[in-house]
Parts: structure tokens; sequence; C-alpha cells
């Protein structure tokens, strides 16, 4: 029988990410600046809303549930692991794209165009030189965030192959568990929209250019 | 009389513009060209960044900003000489594309918006009046993205 195992928000953000990142790379490959940092600043509300989410959402988005030590990797490659959600060794690749998205974020936000008529809102926070080296790394950073998508779905096709599906849990939030596994734990509904109304305030906080508080 | 010499110096920089695209060079020639246009544009671009900086400040300085202009409008008036045919990407590595030269008319068009755009920033920029500066400088911006949407590939260096 299948039994929660990714919330709603965790599912949402997860879909949400893929469409943000090819629409922030055919944007500003087409002219459209403006949309390409309307795309990131998206994503950082995303990616804050996640980092919050990650502390008192349901037990399988929770950092302290996936968030392990090389000896859980270990066990988990030997089958000796037990639980729902990440395990410990694709806890790793989450938290790799976790941080390389909160890089190539960050690198946008400071950076300005080649030209200088557009500028991530906290441009202003470094110097000329520094924003267009930013810009630069923020291009080359793709391509690790690139790697990681690829990683991702090898991964996935590799369970897939010895017959799990992790798409499908992933979509509709429910999945068959192995023996001995907890179900998931729900967050609360207005954690939700806590976390939530703390992500779009400090996203507009950083639109405004981080001004002092 | 601001308003007479823009308009003289317009006129003057149309006729020029009108025959950039038609000329041929070759050899050193070429890449000299080439090199003064990057050279040229990277500092028109630098310039711009500078000022986008002031006037985002809320005070914006004053003697920057008009240094910064008069750099834009001095470079842009040499910027009609930076585009004869045998400078394109099939010559040497460059930012811009082959449709420079294949629609010379609009390129001309667009070069001369351009030009009039840093002139009138320029004088506005001298008048002192940063507000009305600020917005002949937003003008200049879109003359430099009409024209690179169309005529700049991405280039790295």
């Amino acid at each position: 029988m299948e039994q929660p195992f990714w919330d709603l928000p965790v599912r949402l953000i997860h879909w949400l990410l893929p469409a943000l990142i090819a629409f922030s790379w055919w944007s500003v490959h087409n002219h459209h600046i403006d949309w390409h940092i309307w795309s990131g600043l998206a994503i950082l509300t995303l990616l804050v809303f996640r980092l919050l989410w990650g502390f008192v959402g349901s037990s399988t988005a929770r950092w302290s549930s996936f968030v392990r030590g090389p000896r859980a990797v270990t066990d988990y490659l030997r089958g000796r692991w037990i639980g729902i959600g990440h395990t410990p060794l694709g806890a790793l690749s989450v938290i790799a794209m976790f941080v390389a998205l909160v890089v190539q974020v960050g690198l946008g936000l400071i950076s300005e165009d080649e030209d200088g008529l557009y500028t991530g809102p906290l441009y202003r926070l470094v110097s000329i030189d520094t924003s267009d080296n930013a810009r630069d790394l923020h291009e080359l950073w793709f391509n690790v965030i690139l790697g990681l998508i690829v990683l991702h779905i090898a991964a996935i096709i590799f369970y897939r192959l010895r017959g799990k599906k992790l798409t499908k849990p992933m979509i509709t939030g429910r999945a068959v568990l192995s023996p001995g596994a907890q179900p998931m734990r729900p967050g609360k509904w207005w954690a939700t929209l806590i976390c939530l109304a703390l992500a779009i305030g400090i996203t507009r906080w950083v639109i405004a250019g981080a001004p002092p508080l | 009389m601001p308003i007479v010499r823009i308009a003289l110096a317009s006129i003057a920089l149309l006729a020029v513009t009108a025959t950039a695209a038609t000329v041929r060079v070759s050899g050193p020639k070429a890449a000299q060209v080439m090199h003064e246009r990057h050279e040229g544009m990277e500092a028109i671009g630098k310039a711009f960044k500078v000022l986008r900086r002031e006037f985002d400040s809320g005070s914006p300085a004053v003697p920057m900003v008009r240094t910064s202009a008069a750099q834009i409008a001095n470079l842009a008036k040499r910027s009609s000489g930076w585009y004869p045919a045998g400078t394109g990407p099939d010559v040497a590595k460059t930012g811009a594309k082959p449709e420079i030269w294949q629609s010379p008319q609009d390129f001309a068009a667009k070069l001369s918006a351009f030009q009039k755009a840093s002139l009138i920033f320029n004088a506005a920029a001298a008048s002192g009046d940063m507000n009305a500066a600020k917005a002949r400088y937003a003008d200049l911006g879109g003359t430099c993205k009409a024209c690179h949407d169309k005529y700049r590939t991405e280039m790295h260096h």
C-alpha cells in the first residue's frame, strides 16, 4: 500500500526548479535579461523557502533527516539502511544541488551584463570589476549545475533499471515503503505559510538592494 | 545653442555613417580597426557602468557624470569608422555579426541613433541637471540594446 512520502511543498519546489532553470537559460540567450533576473529571484525565493522548510517541514523534508555523515553513506551502500526520504547517498546530491544553486543565485545577484544595461539587485555592493567577474563565473558555474542535473537523471535511470521508480513518488507524493520504514509525518500548514512569507520578504529585501534594517 | 549644435553634429554623423559599412578594408588595416573597435566599445561599456552606479546612488557626482558622458560621446563619434566591410567574424574573432554588412542601412540608422543619443545625453550631463541626465542616459542605453540585440554575438575574452 502506498503511503505519504514527499510533502506538497517539496514536490512543488522540485518541479519548479527545473522549469525556472530552463527558463533562465532560455531567457538569457534570447535577449530577455530582465526575465532572466526575475527567474533568478523566483529561484531565490524557492531556495530560502526550502532552507526554512528543512527545519520545520515534514519528516522527509528536514535537513536533520537526511544530512548524514560518511558512515551512513557506507551503511547504505552495504544495504544496511532503512528509512524513507533521501537516502544517505542521494542526500549528498541534494546538498550539492542546493549549494550549487545558492552559489549561482549569489553570483547573479551581484552581476551586471556586459553593457551595464542590466544588473542584479545587489550589484552596488561590489565594484564594477567584481560584478563583471561574477557574471563570467555565473556563466561558468551553470556547467556545474548542468553536471549535477545529468548526475541526478543518471541516478534515476540507474535505480529504474534496478526496479525502483523514483519519479512517480515525486509527483504523487506517495510510495510503497520498505518494511520497517515509517511513513512521512507531515509539517504544519501554518508553518508553510510562515516559511513562504519569510521567503518572499527576504527576496523583496534583496530586490530592494539589501538596505540596512 | 546646444540644440543647434546637436542637430548639426547629427547631420554630420549621418553623412559619415551612411558610408560606414560600404568602405572595405583588409590586412593590418582591418586588424587595427577591429582592435580600436573592441577597445572603444569596452571603454563605452565601462563608462556606462560608472554612470549606472552614479545614477543609482541617488546623489550622482556631477563631474564624474560629465566626464563619462563626454567620453561616451567622443567614442560614439569615432564609432562611425569602426565598421568597414572586411572586419566581420570571417576575418577575425569579433562580437560583430555578419548581419551588420548584410543590412547596412538598418545598421547605420541604429549606429546613428546611438550617436545622437550620446550627444543629447552629453548635453544633459553638461547642463548639470541630473534628473534630465538620468532620463537621457536611459534613452542612450536603449540605443545600445537595440543594436546589440541584433548585431552583436556574445563574445568571451
